[in-house]
């Protein structure tokens, strides 16, 4: 797990450097707030998205666990397990999971509306994908604060048509 | 689960007060995202669960958004905590206005 984030974090290193360029021209131009490791905007569509989800609220990385298989055999079934290790109490919860697939056709998933009724967050579910793409999941607070995790999964069959 | 909007719950068998439960569910449904053809060639419409309402007693617990990216035959598992015995509902309604509900209920087994 560890390995496979380590590779993941120098292999997204690698890929903003390539595209550094035309990421900042994109989010200089939609005001999304990232860090530097995290995956580039790779559409306007996903930057508008993050833009109608969070606003101008940084989107920091943290309290989330993405966990998805690096290659998916088959695009029409993929598991994805999200988990988060913030609180779900009447005064500090998480309000919703949204889950963001870069380069599908219909990149906003799904989105989990929670309360602290469920005492914690740990979501599971199938999903499909296009092509190789980065996924985002990625939660808020009652409190306003947005935390999320990424994953780059590889694709070697179509899920969508 | 051949037929459309068949669905199961599962919860753990013995569940005492104040744990935290894993719940499983699994409804059949097709999933079309619309961007398929039949055999023949006609296109295959959009047909899919959009929204799925999670009731514990009389509260709404969860509720989820999906797309038709969520693969065929959905399933989602969730947690709940599991502080007062009554019926678990989940009702999943697709993008014809069909809906779909399926009930466990949540007991403690009896100290």
């Amino acid at each position: 797990m560890r390995d496979r984030r380590t590779f993941l974090r120098s292999f997204a290193a690698g890929v903003a450097g390539l595209m550094a360029g035309r990421s900042e021209r994109l989010l200089a131009a939609t005001g999304l707030v990232t860090g530097p490791e995290d995956p580039e905007v790779p559409n306007e569509e996903v930057a508008r998205i993050l833009k109608g989800l969070f606003g101008d609220r940084p989107i920091r990385r943290g309290h989330v666990d993405l966990d998805m298989p690096i290659v998916a055999e088959d695009g029409r079934v993929v598991p994805v397990i999200i988990e988060s290790d913030l609180p779900m109490t009447p005064d500090h919860y998480v309000t919703g999971v949204h889950l963001i697939v870069d380069h599908n056709p219909d990149p906003h998933l799904a989105a989990f509306h929670l309360t602290p009724e469920l005492g914690q967050v740990s979501l599971s579910t199938r999903i499909k994908m296009k092509r190789s793409t980065w996924v985002r999941a990625i939660l808020e607070t009652n409190t306003g604060e947005v935390w999320a995790d990424y994953a780059k999964v590889l694709v070697t069959l179509n899920g969508c048509g | 689960m051949s037929t459309i909007g068949e669905a199961r719950i599962k919860v753990p068998d013995q569940i005492n007060r104040g744990d935290v439960i894993t719940v499983n569910s699994i409804i059949s449904h097709p999933m079309d995202t619309g961007f398929f053809r039949t055999a023949e060639g006609a296109p295959i419409p959009a047909f899919f669960i959009k929204n799925v309402v999670v009731t514990y007693g009389t509260r709404e617990v969860a509720r989820f958004e999906w797309t038709s990216g969520i693969s065929r035959n959905p399933v989602v598992s969730f947690t709940l905590k599991a502080d007062r015995e009554a019926p678990l509902t989940m009702v999943w309604t697709d993008n014809h206005g069909e809906m779909f509900k399926q009930s466990t209920n949540i007991s403690f087994v009896s100290a």
